[in-house]
């Protein structure tokens, strides 16, 4: 069998299973650095200019925004697919890495999965605005109502998206908090502080490390790791209806739920590099997250980028092959040469051509470079939402009811805010979590022992 | 509930399973192990079961027939409403809620099966043996009258390997 030496080591530098403790939970014990207080203002400054275009969507309406009888959804659904997108890569990480047995995924999967938890909430903000009337939300629920009962229509697309989405940020969030149980058990065992000691061992649910309690936990990760393997590719196949089961052009495609699936663990991976590069610089943990770690990340992305390009150059060719006229003139007359072509264009070579620099080792090895491309696919994915959202619905097949779209500053601000949030989210994470798993990083440290004489426990 | 226990204390992973090993053939179960992470052969050798998954597989059996039953029953039975002239019971365009929402109960209920079974919730209070258990050091509780005569012989090797504290 094969092991470590393919990935290189998952941790460098020899450390101790206590060494592995300490350094993981310093941040969280040491004094809080004066960047931090200076990059939560300003998420907070963000987040606030958020509330504030919230603030006008709710009291003056939809009006405010750019969107119109023709473009009905406009930044609000390209924002929050978009989102969704990123957030579908921590349980991705997480969960395929498992069942594939991968363990350089102990390294990444705490800050991948927190990730997901903070852009699924933002992403839930957008389509309960978009409602316009937002206090009326919960008529979604199928609930016995005095209005018949007038249940909702479980036909539709947008109420099994509701379902998803609702069920996708519980499970994250649970998955994520469940993980993270045996390590604020640590830290409650570590700690000096009263005050720290006190508050982590609540949020610790009194874990020790017994056979019991570790007997039932692996139950559980086993459990949930297999049902959310099947939650990941539904949720994004579900988000992709929301568009293919409708017949607009460039949207009634058979091709639209792996599409929409392996793109979103496209922009989730690039989300987690520069989430995982910050965390290298800003923290100091490289020996953790290793080169390796970064290099193996790329080369999954490389292969989705093909998968991208592929599917782009796919949807360009059926909309040839078909010989529809409405899919033929919306690819070539508005997206590749057309009103809306600088952003077909900015989707296909953020998305097709630049991520293929990983193909050579110099690129993957180079921060900065990997820094700079997993922000460039963050851009090129919001722009394959902008396509898809916009172009389809500015050209349909009634030339009377083409129209543009260009976004206000309240949509803008709106993005803007959940930015902010996100940002705040992750500041958050950085100060108070242990940013990677601590028991799952021990577990897997023996294999990186000089010689690897270890036994082979089972466990991964 | 004053039974007096000697906790053997070890550095690795591979010193706990040798000595828990030994000290199984000498006829004693050890009362509890603690442990940074979970090791298998432990896990194993305590001779705990969980039955969690299975309890999921219910679980997600009774969610099925709820939520399909549930949605035929609002959709066909309750208050049915045409929509654009396809049948009530749209029975495909139900799965896809079942699948979600059956995972949704799968996950909830396991996580309050776990939470209850392994005693894991918010305000409880640790009853914990070693302080290091959960950082770095892998710790076999005994019962010091279980061991009876094999005392000696099992604290040798505990100190083979480890440390009695």
């Amino acid at each position: 069998m094969y092991n470590s030496e393919v990935r290189g080591r998952l941790i460098e530098g020899d450390k101790s299973l206590g060494q592995i403790s300490r350094e993981i939970i310093a941040p969280i014990h040491a004094k809080t650095p004066i960047w931090w207080y200076g990059a939560l203002l300003v998420s907070l400054g963000m987040f606030g200019f958020g509330l504030y275009c919230k603030y006008i969507t709710v009291t003056t309406g939809i009006g405010t925004w750019g969107v119109n009888n023709s473009v009905a959804w406009g930044w609000a659904i390209i924002n929050f697919v978009w989102w969704i997108g990123i957030g579908h890569a921590g349980t991705a990480f997480s969960i395929f890495l498992l069942i594939l047995r991968q363990k350089w995924r102990t390294a990444i999967n705490r800050a991948a999965e927190a990730m997901t938890v903070v852009a699924v909430f933002c992403a839930s903000l957008f389509p309960l605005l978009h409602m316009g009337r937002p206090w009326l939300f919960f008529y979604i629920f199928p609930y016995p109502n005095t209005r018949g009962p007038l249940w909702v229509n479980f036909n539709s697309p947008l109420f099994w998206d509701f379902v998803a989405i609702s069920a996708y940020l519980l499970i994250s969030a649970s998955f994520w908090y469940f993980g993270m149980v045996p390590d604020f058990a640590t830290i409650r065992d570590t700690a000096k502080s009263k005050i720290k000691k006190a508050v982590y061992g609540f949020f610790a649910f009194g874990w020790t490390g017994s056979s019991r309690e570790w007997l039932r936990f692996e139950g559980l990760s086993f459990v949930l790791g297999g049902i959310a393997a099947v939650l990941v590719v539904s949720v994004h196949s579900i988000v992709s209806t929301d568009f293919a089961v409708s017949v607009k052009p460039g949207w009634h495609t058979t091709i639209f739920p792996p599409y929409f699936v392996v793109g979103a663990i496209f922009s989730g991976f690039a989300m987690v590099l520069t989430l995982v590069i910050t965390m290298r610089v800003l923290y100091k943990m490289n020996d953790f997250i290793t080169d390796s770690h970064i290099d193996a990340v790329c080369r999954v992305l490389v292969f989705i980028s093909l998968i991208m390009g592929t599917a782009y150059m796919t949807e360009i060719f059926m909309a040839w092959y078909s010989g529809s006229e409405y899919e033929t003139y919306l690819f070539f007359h508005t997206r590749i040469f057309g009103e809306y072509a600088p952003q077909f264009w900015a989707m296909f070579i953020a998305n097709a051509i630049v991520p293929q620099l990983f193909w050579f080792k110099k690129m993957r090895r180079n921060m900065w470079v990997v820094f700079i491309v997993s922000i460039i696919i963050n851009i090129g994915m919001w722009f394959e939402r902008f396509n898809i959202v916009v172009t389809s619905l500015s050209r349909d097949y009634l030339p009377s009811s083409w129209a543009s779209y260009s976004p206000t500053w309240v949509e803008v601000g709106f993005f803007i805010g959940t930015l902010g949030m996100f940002i705040a989210g992750v500041l958050l994470f950085f100060r108070f979590i242990p940013m990677i798993a601590i028991s799952e990083l021990k577990s897997v440290a023996k294999f990186d022992k000089p010689h690897n004489h270890v036994k082979h426990t089972g466990h991964e | 509930m004053n039974k007096e226990y000697i906790l053997g204390v070890f550095n690795d992973e591979e010193s706990l399973i040798e000595a828990f090993g030994k000290v199984k053939e000498k006829g004693v179960m050890p009362v509890e192990v603690f442990t940074p992470y979970p090791i298998h052969e432990i896990l194993e050798g305590m001779g705990n079961k969980t039955k969690i998954t299975h309890a999921a597989f219910f679980y997600g059996l009774f969610a099925t027939i709820g939520i399909l039953g549930f949605l035929t029953f609002a959709a066909s039975y309750s208050w049915p409403l045409n929509y654009g002239g396809k049948p009530f019971n749209a029975f495909p365009s139900f799965i896809i809620v079942t699948i979600v929402a059956a995972i949704l109960s799968i996950t909830l209920l396991t996580l309050f099966t776990f939470s209850a079974r392994a005693k894991i919730f918010p305000g409880k209070k640790p009853k914990i043996f070693h302080e290091r258990a959960t950082d770095d050091k892998f710790v076999m509780v005994l019962d010091k009258e279980s061991m009876g005569s094999e005392n000696e012989a099992i604290q040798s090797i505990i100190k083979e390997f480890g440390e009695i504290e």
